[in-house]
């Protein structure tokens, strides 16, 4: 990319561009994250910028929104599905990318539910669009855990070395044999949520693992204690019972060795207005 | 660009197939005047569009009719909604229907440059849209926007430099103003008299009045009950208010309007920036709002405006109805050219009988002016498109209020018993204003029948049920605020405080694992709170300087060790990530002070909203959740959505971290209860609107007919067929002078229009059935319009209707096929359902969980980091072939 000193450098173009796009949804919206869960947003978004640089360069669609409308569920609903993604158009290869804020553990631990979706998404782009397509990748943009830790440390040269070890790209194979079994799942979806239900995944699902990562975690660890509204989940509930997790169970329900709650009370302290 | 579109059409090979064929696809049979609307395409269409007559559609097909068959790239098509709920639908079915032709083509529509959302929205983008309205691309950064609740506040927090700046004196400056308002009683106090200018200033804006301007001919202008030192006091407030917001870099939302009009003014080709401006909802637009779109306009003349004057409610917004019914003039008048009026007549939505009694009403009101040469309605007539004719529209015997209700109650009762509704939800009340008396006796005339209401916006949402347990709890956590002053809403407030006070102590009462969390609760405020004083007692030992900086080798070890500092207290100033935050802060030039680190160490691990979740895991608010995972009564956890929102933005603007110097004599207490909770208290609801509400099913919603505009229901009762004329509001009477712009409706009979048609509203709501209560007794009146209606006899009356001849509610083809997003739907569904249902059903406002928001927040701003990557590839490219042929 030529140097035009016109033109603001990237980052600065980020943070001013994000900064709008906060207040926007803060309008369309009607209400907004917390300072900690904002910063890391734009991290999210920095981050991106500094280790696929390469990839955002090359990016010739964005946003791209593919729809495949008149869907009927079983029970007699119309509706359309639509996903979005951004497209690489080089000289002789297309690729498809979906960017997702998840994190590339979690991708790999679920990599069926993303092939399925990716499937999907190239059937409308090959045979209703009739495009070419040549590859297909998720890129999470959510870091993991070393990087996020790089970020508190002042050494410039740890957060290069998490960077480095940091793998956002993850294939997708193309296999459109499941496209329509895949579709018809998202139809019985759409019907549970049209006539509301909503109850929790099985303690069985809590207990399992989600493999790869930086630790072996449970769902109900990567999940649910993600989740504000575990308190009041019956799964959660049984779950923390069955872990005799002091933390969890008895009186004490802040947790006190939480890695996050330092960066928590960094981020709302320098929020804090009220004094 | 049509070449474009045609040059396309030529490389893919494909040319999209007629509009007929699309419209067959989508199961679509326009009437002749829907087909011509979609069709029409240049100069100004004025489109009156009665209830029910599809114009959603029409709107949806032809902004398509333009992109796909015209050839407007969509950044040229702006569009203006009512609401963004609306804007949100639109974009949705548009995505649709032009994935629908992408998939015949091959050609890809990109939506995200087209201006699509409220006026308010929009005006916002236009202000940050560097490319399209800022000749060199450089603008100043767009002031923050304060919304209702906000501009209260700020009108509060800057009342002495306000009032200061008018010449008054802080301490009985409310008494002054409120005096202007109502000379014989005027109120002392401030929350009225900030009522009471909010109200003028925003009309203030919204009519683009220039104090100068009104000074200069003050003297020329006869004020009826005002006199010229009331108006001269209200435009010095009116200029103090306005350089507190410059100084605060804010601004209100009719003045983010005007400076949004002043851009359009200065920019030289603000009229053509657009192709195609559209307007929905036109009859509710302000003075403002119809400069700002005839200026977008000025150059292409195509302006598209949707209404229906007989459905305009928004006059307490500054909402003026001539500029529907006279658009043709002023369409004139702007851009010098006569506009095309379509009328979409037919009505798809209700039984024939229901579109007659309406059309009846209207007719009972003598809208010709009073010379008899105009008229002050678009003249029409609707007919129903639905050919049964047998009883739609029944009344109750004409009876007392409590029998009406009670007769009312058995017969909804049936109608759920005998599946005439599928669910409660699908029958709504409608009322004028949903704090009176009738409403009460309905509601307990219902649930006498065991039928459950949902009326979060019946007296004060901060009296629902839930509100009152969730903040009496709050209210045992940090102590009850001492409350100063009199008046009624202090009183009222007082009450409150008692009513949530007890209802608290009888749950902790209930659940001993609930008492000892409050127990536990009080002991962490407790803790911070002494070590706070343990702290401090350190510093002034030492004779150091709070605001100094902090320093880890001088001070730590002494904070340490002092003695009594709580074990939580140690932990937090012994964090090895503190020391490196203060270390990196040093480094960075900007040191964290003393008073920073004690502040930091006797914080709590928790702030409102924090707490809110927590408290959600005891039995008596899980047990609400528990219900609506499984098909249930979802209304509690709808309000309990609501209270998310509330503490959310007392978190973000008011406290997000508690520490312990808002612990000191009852100051966060005083904070949370006496400032923003009485604020909200006091301003009662109608500030916080939300259209947005789900209706939860098993329960029957109680609406007011603002809040049901738009919306359509298999039943409806008319719940009270009164509102009194108190003729013109007082805002009226003091703008109408000022005024230069064409006289609107006469101030004596626009109450007598608007009431005609907020009741027409109601009416038109209703599918298969309407039903009037039909009060009769001492005290008890109905508004004139009824009257000869209510007193012919052919009119049915409940009690001579059979049920089983009512046709059957069905679920209702939308308009539009609803849009389900693989990521933001399926896949949240497949990982939690009831993650599903908490934050992306009800809005529930997460605390620490990342959401929607997170990843909207995250998506677009990648997408504009792509935009301005491949722009900037573009503008490499043509600098390279510059050079290279200036080389050759």
């Amino acid at each position: 990319m030529p140097d035009r000193s016109d033109l603001p450098p990237i980052e600065d173009f980020i943070r001013e561009v994000f900064e709008e796009n906060f207040e926007l949804l803060v309008a369309e919206s009607g209400h907004t994250i917390s300072a900690e869960s904002k910063q890391a947003a734009l991290n999210q978004v920095l981050l991106y910028w500094r280790k696929l640089r390469e990839i955002a360069e090359r990016v010739t669609d964005t946003e791209v929104h593919l729809t495949l409308p008149n869907q009927e569920t079983p029970q007699g609903r119309e509706y359309t599905i639509e996903g979005v993604v951004d497209i690489v158009r080089e000289d002789d290869r297309v690729i498809m990318y979906d960017i997702k804020t998840h994190d590339a553990d979690y991708v790999r631990a679920n990599l069926e539910l993303y092939k399925q979706q990716l499937n999907v998404y190239a059937h409308i782009w090959q045979e209703l669009r009739q495009q070419p397509l040549d590859e297909m990748a998720v890129i999470a943009t959510d870091f993991p855990h070393e990087v996020k830790e790089a970020l508190s440390t002042p050494d410039p040269r740890a957060l290069e070395m998490a960077l480095a070890q940091w793998e956002p790209v993850i294939p997708i194979e193309y296999d459109p044999a499941h496209k329509d079994e895949t579709i018809f799942a998202f139809s019985e979806v759409v019907d549970k949520i049209e006539s509301g239900e909503f109850a929790p995944p099985s303690l069985e699902v809590l207990e399992s693992f989600i493999t790869g990562g930086w630790r072996r975690e449970r769902f109900a660890t990567r999940v649910c204690r993600n989740c504000d509204a575990r308190f009041s989940c019956d799964a959660y509930r049984q779950y923390a019972m069955g872990r005799r997790r002091v933390a969890e169970r008895g009186m004490v329900y802040f947790i006190e060795d939480d890695p996050d709650q330092e960066e928590w009370r960094t981020a709302s302290l320098d929020a804090s207005t009220e004094d | 660009m049509s070449n474009f579109s045609d040059h396309l059409r030529i490389i893919t090979g494909n040319t999209p197939p007629p509009i007929e064929r699309l419209w067959a696809v989508m199961k679509f049979t326009p009437n002749d005047a829907q087909r011509e609307a979609i069709l029409h395409v240049n100069g100004p269409l004025y489109l009156t569009a009665g209830p029910g007559s599809g114009k959603t559609r029409v709107l949806l097909w032809r902004t398509l009719n333009l992109i796909v068959y015209h050839g407007v790239e969509p950044e040229k098509i702006f569009l203006s909604t009512f609401t963004e709920k609306a804007a949100k639908q639109l974009v949705d079915g548009l995505r649709a229907l032009l994935g629908l032709v992408t998939n015949f083509t091959g050609q890809p529509y990109d939506l995200s440059g087209m201006y699509v959302g409220t006026v308010h929205s929009l005006c916002r983008r236009l202000l940050t849209d560097r490319r399209r309205f800022f000749a060199d691309r450089h603008r100043p950064r767009p002031p923050a926007l304060l919304d209702d609740l906000g501009q209260y506040f700020h009108l509060n927090s800057a009342w002495e430099q306000i009032v200061t700046f008018a010449g008054l004196h802080p301490l009985d400056a409310a008494e002054e103003i409120n005096a202007i308002f109502n000379s014989q009683h005027p109120s002392l106090s401030r929350h009225r008299a900030i009522e009471n200018l909010r109200r003028a200033f925003n009309r203030f804006s919204e009519e683009l009045l220039d104090p100068k301007e009104i000074r200069a001919r003050i003297d020329a202008l006869s004020w009826g009950e005002f006199s010229h030192g009331d108006i001269e006091l209200l435009l010095n407030l009116y200029e103090g208010y306005r350089k507190t917001l410059e100084d605060g870099l804010v601004t209100d939302f009719a003045l983010l309007q005007q400076e949004a009009y002043q851009v359009l003014e200065s920019f030289p080709g603000s009229g053509e920036v657009f192709e195609h401006i559209i307007v929905d909802e036109y009859q509710d637009t302000n003075t403002i709002q119809e400069r700002i779109f005839f200026k977008l306009a000025s150059g292409t003349k195509n302006l598209c405006v949707v209404g229906d004057d007989d459905q305009a409610l928004y006059r307490f917004r500054g909402a003026t109805v001539e500029n529907f019914v006279q658009f043709p003039q002023r369409c004139q008048t702007y851009l010098g050219v006569e506009p095309r009026q379509i009328t979409l007549n037919i009505n798809y939505r209700s039984r024939s009988q229901i579109v007659n009694f309406y059309g009846r009403f209207m007719a009972q009101v003598d809208w010709h002016s009073d010379d008899g040469a105009s008229t002050y309605r678009v003249d029409k007539e609707i007919h129903a498109h639905r050919s049964d004719a047998l009883p739609a529209v029944v009344a109750t015997a004409p009876s007392p209020p409590e029998v009406a209700c009670q007769e009312i109650a058995v017969f909804v009762r049936r109608l759920l018993d005998e599946g005439k509704v599928e669910n409660a939800n699908q029958i709504a009340f409608l009322y004028p204003s949903l704090k009176s008396r009738q409403v009460e006796r309905m509601k307990e005339a219902l649930e006498a029948q065991g039928l459950q209401v949902y009326a979060p916006r019946a007296g004060r949402f901060l009296e629902v049920d839930e509100a009152l347990d969730v903040f009496g709890i709050y209210l045992l956590i940090f102590g009850r605020p001492s409350l100063r002053g009199m008046g009624r809403d202090v009183e009222d407030f007082r009450q409150w405080l008692n009513t949530i006070e007890a209802r608290a102590e009888q749950l902790r009462h209930a659940d001993p694992r609930l008492a000892q969390f409050i127990h536990d609760r009080q002991a962490e405020v407790q803790r911070a709170h002494s070590d706070y004083a343990t702290l401090l007692s350190v510093v002034s030992r030492h004779h150091w300087d709070l605001e100094a900086p902090y320093n880890i080798k001088r001070m730590k070890r002494a904070l340490y060790n002092a003695p009594g500092l709580s074990e939580t207290g140690k932990r937090l100033l012994a964090s090895a990530y503190f020391d490196r935050i203060v270390q990196k802060r040093a480094q960075e030039g900007r040191p964290l002070s003393l008073n920073y680190a004690i502040r930091r160490a006797t914080s709590l691990d928790w702030n409102f909203l924090d707490l809110f979740y927590r408290l959600m895991g005891f039995e008596h608010f899980k047990a609400m959740f528990d219900r609506a995972e499984r098909f249930g009564d979802e209304g509690p956890v709808a309000n309990l959505g609501l209270i998310t929102q509330y503490l959310q933005r007392f978190t973000d603007e008011r406290v997000s971290i508690i520490t312990a110097n808002l612990l000191e004599n009852g100051k966060l207490s005083a904070i949370f209860f006496n400032s923003y909770l009485f604020a909200l208290f006091r301003l009662g609801e109608s500030e916080w609107e939300n259209p947005e509400d789900p209706f939860p099913r098993g329960r029957i919603p109680f609406l007011t007919i603002h809040q049901a505009k738009g919306l359509e229901f298999p039943v409806v009762v008319l719940g009270n067929l009164y509102k009194r004329d108190r003729g013109a509001p007082q805002i009226e009477r003091l703008i109408r002078p000022m005024l230069t712009r064409p006289d609107g409706e006469p101030l004596d009979r626009m109450t007598e229009f608007d009431i005609a048609r907020m009741f027409y509203v109601a009416l038109s709501r209703a599918q298969n059935l309407l039903i009037l209560a039909h009060f009769r007794g001492p005290g008890q009146h109905v508004s004139p319009p009824f009257r000869p209606l209510l007193s012919d006899p052919s009119l049915p009356r409940l009690r001579d209707i059979d049920i089983s001849t009512l046709p059957e509610a069905r679920l209702r083809e939308s308009e539009i096929p609803k849009v389900y997003s693989f990521t933001a739907d399926y896949l949240l569904y497949k990982k939690c359902p009831r993650q599903y249902m908490i934050f992306r059903k009800f809005g529930f406002v997460p605390s620490r969980s990342q959401t929607m928001f997170f990843g909207s927040l995250v998506h677009r701003t990648l997408e504009d980091l792509h935009h301005e990557l491949i722009r900037r590839r573009k503008l490499a490219a043509n600098t390279h072939q510059e050079g290279e042929k200036r080389d050759a």
